[in-house]
């Protein structure tokens, strides 16, 4: 056992643990916390790698951005534990079945007959003069320069449509108008009206 | 060969410009201008028509060919349609024949439509009818004959119907159309024949084929195979059944008797009602190859001649004794017909259509008289008023009956003969047939005669005040038809029937082993020699014991008829049904028809297509929709099941399959 | 060293549990979007563990693109979320049927 191996193996199962409680958890709080050491675990699997662009902005957008997204949400729309009732057994058949036929039919991919996968043992590693950030550049601006202006454009979209879709206008504030306020009239707000005495 | 051509379209034309005149023009011209103007150009049509005979019996000529070609399909369909004339010596006779009786029958019609509102139309309509005979009778090719034929079932049903305002003249009128247009369906199948099978519908190329057709096996019925030609014939026959009212088809002639007499003389004694006995004899290269259609002929040709003049002696309209009358000697004509005796029924055509139109004006002449009443109980004793249609109607009627040597005895003996000689299946029941008719013939004819004028007047006081003979207008025409009703038979006889060859030449088609004219011209001696041979057949005798019957019945003793009447009260009313025909089509077809149609009306229509495919696709498309929805039960758990459980699939497919 | 299959089996694993939350969960929706999220990063591991073994960057570049719709689908699910928690006060999945057939 290398220290690789040691390291992946451990971060591995602190991904898949925390993965776990995020589904397993009651607290809706934790669980989003939960979720952030899940995505930082795996940004460290893909330094490990040798995406480390990636993983950095797996941890400045993803965990940096949407989580905090997710807790403000959590936070301000203020749940009631106590109705979150979760009925696990009543779901278990269902759930084994599909983890089951999910990893049944990873195994069949990729196993002896079909792709052949654990043959594949020869990892491209690349020197230390690699910088993944410069490889990723240069292949972004050139050749998948359209999609990344229409990410762009997909990301201004979002904006628009998320600020469109929560906004509420602010209410009309009353202002004053002094000029109208010096020209009334008693006419226009008084009337005096004749009426019958009430008798006893 | 053009001399003809151009003679003929003009006879065909002329009556066509006097009608469109008449018709069109009829109210700016006036009454005088239009009966001069159809008058004269019928006239001139007649004449045309004498020249025509000169020139095709004396010269020996005559004419086949397409004036214009009216349409021609290229390679999609590959028939062409001509219009083209005919004129041969059968073709003479008939444009004769019809251009005399209708040039009379204008004449008497100034007289007997003195005092309608419609006198213009009446006009425009004979002078229309006369055009569309002649177009059927010089016709060329089958489409033309078609035309023809629609043609003159189109102006009957308008003259049948001329004085649209009364409820029975418009019932008579739909009754002869319809039952026309039932026979003119066979006809209309019969072309399909013709043209399917030798791929043209020109008298030329149909009879040139039809010897080969005879041998060529048609299946209608699987099992059953019939020769081309017997189909065709009798398929044209059934068009002919419907035109010239042959049993059961005969039912619209006694209605319409609804129309002027005028027109009932025209159209429903001399011209439309032989149509098709003037079919069958033009297409006797046809009828010749097939002895089964020749003997249905015979045998309806029979059935009519016998039962329909049965009737005629229960009838007490005098116009509908007439029109029984007629039919039965339709049925004459086409008994000789179907024993390949062409000539001797068209000899029987040309003698009937004077004698009988002569009949029906003077019948109408006597309407006259009695200011329109027709019955002939409210007659009697009218020689005295009436001489000249005294006399011409006594001609007529000794015409009918056959008695030397009046024009009726040399044809209708000779349809006798004919039946006694020939051999074909049918030829025995019809010789019985029409051997009792001349006897039924004398009776009924004789005993309308005496029932009209002679006897006891039995009218009111006020019409025998005003009986008078009527205007010369009106009996002209009697006059002159009663002439050729006494000589033609005399003159004509033995030309058009014995001499060898006749005068109508290649025209008829005789096959070799019909030997009934070869028979019968053997039988003839000469014209005086028929007349003493004619007193010693059984014929004779039959009509002098019908005049004596009738004589008894009407003249010396009146009450025996009523008392016949009573004694044999089931077949009396029998005959005075008129054997059910009509019961039986109104019940039978007409109300199986609609019967047939409410039926489809309520299942066809509102059940099957309405509630079933209409309604029912409707409806099954929203029971699916129905069923399909409480599929999106909302729950996006059920959702991502059906998400994950498709990928769990689509994933097996990929990588299993 | 490390052979692609572990990487895969990380891979299936994170997408079985991001799979089994979505099923089981059933009174958050908030729940739900972080489960989505799960299955994302599962994704995004597989590429990434390709790509280390092929050695060109195109997985990369699709890691990239995913995490940027990531980002806005959970900006927006997240708005559509707050939204109805304006209108009915729960977020509650199984209350959420207005879709109903």
């Amino acid at each position: 056992m290398t220290i690789q191996q040691l390291l992946f193996y451990g971060i591995a199962t602190i991904v898949v643990a925390s993965a776990a409680a995020v589904v397993l958890l009651r607290n809706p709080v934790r669980c989003a916390l939960f979720l952030v050491l899940a995505f930082v675990a795996s940004a460290g699997l893909w330094l490990m790698a040798q995406a480390e662009f990636l993983a950095l902005i797996l941890i400045l957008v993803y965990v940096g951005a949407v989580m905090t997204l997710f807790l403000f949400v959590v936070m301000m729309l203020n749940i009631d534990m106590a109705t979150k009732a979760r009925s696990v057994r009543a779901y278990l058949p269902w759930v084994l079945i599909i983890v089951g036929a999910l990893l049944g039919l990873f195994y069949l991919a990729t196993g002896q007959g079909h792709m052949a996968f654990p043959q594949f043992t020869d990892v491209i590693w690349h020197g230390p003069t690699y910088s993944n950030t410069k490889a990723l550049g240069e292949v972004l601006y050139t050749q998948y320069a359209y999609p990344f202006e229409l990410a762009a454009v997909l990301l201004l979209i979002a904006i628009i449509a998320a600020i469109s879709l929560a906004h509420r206008p602010t209410r009309q504030a009353r202002k004053q108008d002094v000029r109208r306020q010096i020209q009334t009239k008693r006419d226009d707000c008084v009337r005096v009206v004749k009426m019958a005495p009430e008798k006893e | 060969m053009n001399e003809l051509a151009t003679l003929c379209l003009a006879i065909v034309l002329l009556p066509l410009a006097g009608s469109i005149i008449a018709g069109f023009f009829g109210q700016a011209i006036g009454r005088t201008w239009s009966h001069r103007v159809t008058i004269g150009l019928v006239a001139a049509a007649f004449l045309v028509s004498l020249w025509i005979a000169k020139l095709v019996f004396m010269g020996g000529m005559s004419f086949n060919g397409n004036i214009y070609t009216w349409a021609s399909g290229g390679s999609v369909f590959p028939y062409a349609f001509h219009i083209g004339f005919l004129v041969d010596p059968l073709t003479a006779v008939m444009l004769m024949v019809v251009t005399f009786v209708s040039w009379l029958v204008h004449i008497y019609s100034i007289g007997y439509m003195v005092d309608d509102d419609g006198y213009q139309r009446f006009f425009s309509y004979i002078s229309l009818f006369t055009f569309a005979m002649l177009m059927l009778v010089s016709a060329n090719n089958f489409l033309q004959l078609f035309f023809g034929w629609e043609g003159v079932g189109l102006v009957s049903y308008l003259l049948i119907g001329f004085w649209f305002k009364r409820e029975s003249a418009i019932a008579g009128g739909l009754k002869a159309f319809l039952v026309n247009r039932v026979g003119d369906f066979g006809l209309i199948l019969g072309l399909a024949v013709i043209l399917s099978y030798t791929g043209s519908l020109s008298y030329q190329d149909v009879f040139k084929q039809a010897p080969t057709l005879a041998n060529t096996l048609i299946t209608i019925i699987p099992g059953q195979s019939w020769s081309v030609v017997t189909v065709a014939c009798i398929l044209l026959f059934i068009g002919a059944m419907g035109k010239s009212a042959q049993v059961p088809l005969h039912v619209w002639l006694p209605e319409s008797m609804e129309g002027p007499t005028p027109i009932s003389a025209l159209i429903h004694a001399a011209t439309m009602v032989t149509a098709g006995v003037f079919m069958v004899a033009r297409m006797s290269p046809l009828y010749e190859y097939s002895n089964t259609a020749l003997s249905m002929v015979t045998i309806i040709g029979a059935t009519g001649a016998l039962f329909t003049g049965i009737l005629a002696l229960v009838m007490f309209d005098i116009k509908r004794v007439v029109a029984y009358s007629t039919l039965s000697q339709l049925g004459y004509m086409m008994v000789a017909m179907g024993v390949s005796a062409y000539p001797v029924g068209m000899f029987h055509l040309a003698t009937h259509a004077c004698f009988k139109a002569l009949l029906f004006l003077a019948a109408g002449s006597v309407i006259i008289a009695m200011h329109h009443e027709q019955d002939m109980r409210k007659m009697g004793g009218l020689y005295k008023y009436m001489p000249i249609t005294y006399v011409s109607s006594l001609i007529g009627t000794l015409a009918l009956c056959a008695l030397p040597p009046f024009a009726g005895f040399y044809s209708k003996d000779a349809i006798i003969e004919a039946a006694h000689f020939s051999s074909i299946t049918g030829a025995h029941y019809a010789y019985w047939c029409v051997l009792i008719g001349a006897f039924v013939t004398a009776v009924y004819s004789f005993r309308a005669f005496f029932m009209t004028f002679h006897g006891e007047p039995r009218m009111d006081e006020k019409t025998r005040s005003h009986l008078r003979e009527s205007p010369w207008v009106v009996t002209l025409p009697l006059v002159v038809l009663a002439i050729p009703s006494v000589i033609m038979g005399f003159l004509l006889a033995k030309p058009m029937l014995y001499a060898e060859p006749t005068v109508f030449g290649n025209a008829i088609f005789i096959a070799k082993s019909h030997t009934v004219m070869t028979s019968l011209t053997e039988e003839f001696h000469g014209v005086w020699a028929a007349i003493i041979h004619g007193m010693m057949t059984p014929t004779f005798w039959l009509v002098i014991a019908g005049i004596i019957v009738a004589t008894i019945c009407y003249v010396v003793k009146p009450g025996l008829p009523a008392m016949f009447a009573e004694r044999f009260s089931v077949l009396y009313r029998i005959l005075v049904n008129k054997y059910g025909f009509d019961e039986f089509n109104d019940k039978v077809i007409i109300r199986g028809t609609k019967a047939i149609g409410q039926g489809l009306f309520t299942v066809g229509d509102r059940i099957v297509i309405d509630g079933l495919v209409v309604n029912g696709s409707a409806w099954s498309v929203r029971a699916a929709a129905l069923q399909a929805r409480l599929g999106q039960t909302g729950y996006i758990f059920h959702y991502a099941m059906v998400m994950v459980v498709s990928l769990i699939a689509l994933l097996s497919w990929l990588i299993l399959g | 060293m490390i052979p692609i299959t572990s990487y895969l089996v990380i891979g299936a694993l994170l997408f079985g549990l991001g799979l089994v939350g979505i099923v089981i969960n059933r009174k958050n929706v908030i729940l739900l979007l972080m489960c989505v999220e799960l299955l994302l990063l599962a994704v995004n591991t597989n590429f990434i563990a390709f790509t280390h073994f092929w050695g060109h960057v195109t997985g990369e570049v699709f890691v990239f693109f995913i995490l940027t719709v990531a980002a806005a689908e959970a900006a927006i699910g997240l708005a559509i979320v707050m939204l109805w928690f304006r209108h009915r006060a729960s977020i509650d999945v199984d209350e959420m049927n207005l879709l109903k057939g």
